[in-house]
């Protein structure tokens, strides 16, 4: 998965500690708490062995017992608000670092160009969401869990040892078997759980294949058939998770192996200590009261191994995308954009991805002024690439793209990126009023300016049947608005921006003829002294162009409309 | 709650391991318990014949202890084994039952979900109710069972202390995960809401990054997802409080247990209805029990998120299939002459796609049918597919399509799709999904004939190429003809390819329709294009819209 040279095997955790570092304050606060918390746990088992003796042996009057009694209660709330303020202080520990890394994260992706990320956008969109969520049980659990390990257990044998080295010893040498197997038997299963992700992703997109190619399967009358592999393939998942778990599992058993029988083993050796009179109930009554305690840190670090995986999981894809190298897209030039209007020239231009799927190979063409060219070619046909090199979001392998006959390497980007439009399918707009929308990144525009722009646009009449007009606002993503009223927004933002080169990404999919035909309008407008280029994947959405330049895998053909499509 | 229910139903099969899951927690928490009462008990009767010099028979305890202790750690084991395997049957009982629902569903119905969302739904959603059992189901019922067992074994040696315990267990069991439930029910949603719209905004700066930067927006719109990260952590702090509250609730109702039978107990052992070393059995029995206790808050903080998917996913399974099947089906006719009379159609909302369509395909005709986008022409297919429900009559060999059930229909038709879909996995199996049992021979011909052979050629492994999203990119082009090919394979009468030869040069586009029309001499040939190839070779050119 992973071919990143600059990213190492194991940089995934040692950067996630080294961002925990950073948070140490509030952490070193909550393991404070946490430990304070196990002593007083300790104490509460003194009381309560106390008060068993007191009762047993001593046989005392109960209004004796009530003060100790009391005791275990008041230090129950204690511990309790002390835990409380634990996992406090370590999920603001957590919650500094996820806001902090998170935005790192996303300005780290969106600075390197679109064409040489190595992933899709799902993959990337999902490690700054989810996979960012993901490092909170490793701060806010395995790390706390980790000291406590080390800490309570020693603690706890502080107050055993004095009493009964015996049990002490039992426990002492019980207790470093535990991370000792577990190290062993998680080593092996560590490497059989990422199989196991791997297996599960394949199940759960198998499904989700065959439930996206329903009616090809019910053309086929094949429903039935693909039904039984789904089963088979769920059963090839049980057995061979099983498989994983009964390994897995093991390191479970042996914790708990070792902690019950030197619970046990402490429980007998106490008895015949007091059975000989050479203990007091009370003191025997708090070992085997504090035994479970002095294992619990342990089992619970066993519990948030589970944490440290998912962390290490997040991290290992988090890590890598936020040290990349993020190449100078290119290096600007110097010259202005030659005014008016803007002829662009491909001259043998070729572009290849490292994954060698797309890219565009000796592309010639020309989109003059004052046209609208459609260019049109199934997805990966490389069309995409052709408006990415014209944004400038990088350059050529070989030949040259000419604005006016002055190589686009030499035009200062900041200039030429003032002058060119992008309108999406789903153009961006913010949560906002329609005025804002339109003259976002521009200062000092009236509203007679946007009321022309709005109604080039063929936007006019809409907007104003809006209540509040221009102030009307927005939801987000443009929510309230059709499909088609948003692109022609878009294209009024267009005509307030004096962009001199617009390029569009399947303007009219998705719209009803009505609608079609008033972006078609508002196009028709835009395109005087202006140069166009509409890219689709379907020929037919793309009938309204002057000129039709078709991709078939990187190369372009120039189609004459009338002789390919005759009467049609 | 009947969404839960629902599920549940679904995997009625699997109820036989999932009870025994239950039972053999109950068992091992019995252990448990039983292991540290027996242990209490021996110790302090130890104190006392150690202190009265009675003699003791320390045999029985002690080998007691040793049993229990290997008991409670090979029952753990088994029932992590029992509980996961039941958890992964009933989930693979869950995929295929949805499987099934989903088929009369689609295309009609599922496609008003985005492909995000579905996609959500049957990975995110399906995988996360593998946590119903394991997290949920499993330790509610064996919390709830092992509280009735606990209270009624302390109710043999002392009726006071069990009423105590009882009442520890059930608030914080119960109670208190009902009370904090409420408040995390709030946290829970801002959190998914957040999470939600945080992965939209992101996914809008990273896809349409372009559009951002000449906007010069870039900056506007990371400064608006660090605002909504920041509120979708802080909701996630919030949910880790009452988190941390129900670890520090349960904590405080053990420690008020705890005194609580001390008391009593002391009481009890004051008026010599109870012996001293009973009371240290029920003292460290009761602490024990407190583990089955300890599940529940996890399980009932995991119920809302359980529910919301459980919802997500009957609200897919339960709809109505768009396109009905008939009550008594009628009999496939002999004849496959199709016709269309006064047929109509509306996409819902919109304004009519077709209206008062009719067309007459007698069997063996070959028509091409033109026309604008947006005219009707792969709605038209769709009808024919029953994929859509129609007004009108359309009839196959005089029977209408509403009285044939579309399993019966689909065995006549073969058909190309406006956006066939690749399945993951290879070319072949790929082009054989109609006809598994199709021989080499009849693959090569299918494969020439829809112009796949060259392409085949030249990829290293052929027909075994794995394709599809995980396999080899296909081209759109490409996709098309596997369909193609995929439908040549299958043995109908009346084929309706839809747009087989876009993204083809015009040379290969021509071989490909003349193959085509050899090949199916005979049979009944709906042709939808806009291309000027296409109408050359057939009978009947028909423009629509």
């Amino acid at each position: 998965m992973n071919t990143n040279p600059l990213y190492s095997d194991n940089r995934g955790e040692k950067w996630l500690f080294s961002e925990a570092l950073a948070l140490r304050r509030n952490l070193i606060i909550s393991i404070t708490l946490a430990v304070l918390g196990g002593v007083l746990t300790i104490i509460q088992a003194k009381v309560l062995a106390s008060a068993c003796y007191l009762i047993i042996i001593k046989h005392s009057d109960i209004r004796l017992i009530f003060p100790l009694a009391g005791w275990v209660l008041c230090i129950a709330c204690i511990r309790s608000t002390l835990s409380w303020f634990a996992e406090m202080y370590a999920a603001a520990a957590s919650s500094e670092m996820k806001i902090k890394v998170r935005s790192r994260l996303y300005r780290s992706i969106i600075s390197a160009s679109p064409l040489t990320r190595r992933m899709g956008t799902a993959p990337l969109v999902e490690a700054v969401s989810q996979g960012v969520d993901s490092l909170d049980p490793y701060i806010s659990r395995f790390l706390p869990n980790l000291a406590l390990a080390a800490v309570l257990p020693l603690l706890c044998l502080l107050f055993v040892l004095p009493v009964e080295w015996r049990a002490g010893l039992v426990l002492l040498f019980s207790a470093p078997f535990i991370p000792l197997f577990m190290i062993l038997i998680g080593k092996g299963a560590e490497e059989l759980n990422r199989k196991q992700w791997v297996r599960l992703s394949i199940m759960s997109g198998h499904l989700f294949d065959l439930i996206r190619g329903l009616p090809d399967l019910k053309i086929c009358s094949a429903v039935k058939r693909e039904a039984a592999s789904v089963v088979r393939v769920s059963e090839e998942y049980r057995i061979s998770t099983m498989s994983v778990l009964r390994v897995a599992f093991l390191s479970a058993f042996t914790l708990e192996f070792f902690t019950t029988v030197g619970t046990a083993v402490v429980a007998v050796i106490i008895g015949f200590r007091l059975l000989n009179g050479e203990l007091e109930l009370a003191d025997g009554l708090f070992i085997l009261i504090a035994a479970p305690e002095f294992y619990l840190p342990l089992r619970t670090l066993g519990l948030s191994y589970h944490s440290r995986m998912q962390g290490i999981a997040a991290a290992e894809q988090i890590a890598p995308l936020l040290f990349q190298e993020n190449p100078e897209i290119h290096a600007s030039g110097t010259l202005p954009v030659p005014a008016g209007g803007l002829i662009i020239a491909y001259e043998k231009v070729t572009f290849r991805y490292p994954s060698g799927r797309g890219g565009i190979v000796g592309a010639d063409f020309v989109l003059p002024s004052g046209t609208i060219t459609a260019l049109v070619g199934e997805s990966g046909s490389g069309k995409s690439t052709v408006a990415w090199l014209l944004l400038g979001l990088a350059s050529p392998e070989a030949g040259r793209v000419l604005v006016n006959g002055t190589d686009l390497r030499d035009i200062d980007t900041v200039d030429w990126r003032s002058r060119i439009a992008w309108i999406p399918q789903t153009p961006f707009f913010f949560c906002g009023s329609i005025r804002d929308n339109l003259i976002i990144g521009l200062t000092a525009v009236d509203d007679d300016s946007i009321r022309s722009a709005l109604d080039s646009a063929a936007a006019l009449s809409f907007v104003e049947s809006q209540p509040g007009g221009l102030d009307c606002l927005l939801g987000d993503r443009g929510a309230g608005l059709s499909g088609g009223e948003l692109r022609r927004l878009a294209i009024a933002r267009v005509f307030l921006r004096g962009a001199d080169l617009i390029i569009l990404d399947e303007p009219t999919a998705g719209l009803d003829r009505q609608s079609e035909l008033l972006v078609c309008k508002s196009l028709k407008n835009l395109s005087f002294g202006r140069t166009v280029l509409v890219i689709s994947h379907r020929e037919e959405t793309a009938g309204f162009a002057d000129r039709l330049l078709r991709f078939i895998d990187g190369r372009v053909q120039e189609v004459s409309i009338s002789e390919e499509y005759g009467n049609a | 709650m009947r969404e839960l229910l629902k599920i549940v139903m679904a995997v009625r099969s699997q109820w036989g391991w999932m009870a025994a899951g239950i039972l053999i927690g109950v068992a091992v928490i019995a252990a448990n318990s039983l292991l540290m009462a027996v242990s209490g008990w021996f110790i302090a009767s130890m104190a006392v014949a150690g202190v009265t010099k009675v003699s003791f028979n320390y045999f029985v305890p002690s080998a007691a202890i040793r049993a229990l202790a290997i008991s409670r750690t090979v029952g753990r084991y088994i029932e992590r084994l029992v509980t996961h395997g039941a958890a992964f049957r009933a989930l693979s009982g869950l995929r295929i039952w949805l499987f099934l629902k989903l088929a009369p569903l689609s295309p009609a119905l599922l496609e008003r979900y985005s492909s995000g969302d579905l996609s959500s739904r049957l990975r995110f959603d399906i995988d996360s109710l593998e946590s119903l059992y394991l997290r949920i189901i499993a330790p509610l019922f064996t919390g709830v069972i092992s509280i009735a067992a606990a209270t009624l074994f302390v109710a043999f040696w002392s009726k006071p202390v069990a009423v105590v315990l009882f009442f520890a267990l059930i608030v914080s069991g119960l109670l208190l995960p009902l009370a904090l439930r409420r408040l995390s029910a709030v946290h829970g949603r801002e959190s998914a809401v957040s999470a939600g719209e945080l992965r939209s905004l992101v996914s809008e700066g990273i896809s349409g990054g372009a559009e951002l930067i000449l906007l010069g927006a870039v900056e506007m719109h990371a400064e608006k997802i660090d605002a909504l990260s920041a509120r979708l952590v802080s909701s996630q702090e919030k949910l880790a409080s009452v988190g941390a509250m129900a670890v520090s609730g349960l904590t405080v109702s053990l420690a008020a247990a705890l005194t609580g039978i001390l008391i009593t107990g002391a009481a009890s052992v004051s008026h010599g209805e109870m012996t001293g070393p009973q009371l240290v059995m029920l003292l460290l029995f009761s602490a024990a029990v407190f583990e089955a206790a300890g599940g529940m808050p996890a399980a009932m903080q995991m119920l809302p998120a359980a529910k919301e998917s459980a919802r997500r996913i009957t609200e897919l399974a339960d709809a109505a299939p768009p396109v009905p099947d008939p009550l008594s089906p009628a009999p496939l006719p002999a004849d496959t002459g199709i016709s269309f009379r006064n047929v109509s159609f509306a996409y819902p909302g919109s304004s009519p796609v077709l209206s008062g369509f009719s067309l007459e395909l007698p069997k063996g005709a070959k028509v091409a049918l033109t026309g604008r986008s947006g005219s009707g022409k792969s709605t038209l297919a769709q009808i024919l597919l029953r994929f859509r429900e129609y007004k009108g009559s359309v009839t196959v060999g005089g029977v209408e399509l509403k009285h044939l059930t579309a399993d019966d229909l689909l065995t006549l038709i073969s058909a190309v799709p406006q956006n066939p879909h690749i399945f993951n996995t290879s070319i072949r199996k790929n082009i054989t999904v109609a006809n598994p049992d199709a021989s080499n021979e009849e693959i090569s011909s299918a494969v020439y004939d829809a112009v796949l052979d060259e392409w085949i050629a030249s990829l290293p492994e052929g027909l075994e190429t794995m394709v599809g999203e995980m396999g080899c990119a296909v081209s759109g082009g490409e996709a098309r003809r596997i369909a193609v090919a995929r439908a040549l394979l299958q043995k109908a009468e009346i084929f309706v390819l839809d747009e087989p030869t876009e993204g083809l040069d015009p040379e290969s586009e021509r071989t490909l329709l003349a193959r085509v029309t050899r090949r199916l001499k005979g049979k009944t040939l709906l042709l939808i294009s806009h291309r000027q190839a296409a109408v050359e070779i057939v009978d009947t050119v028909v423009r629509i819209g």
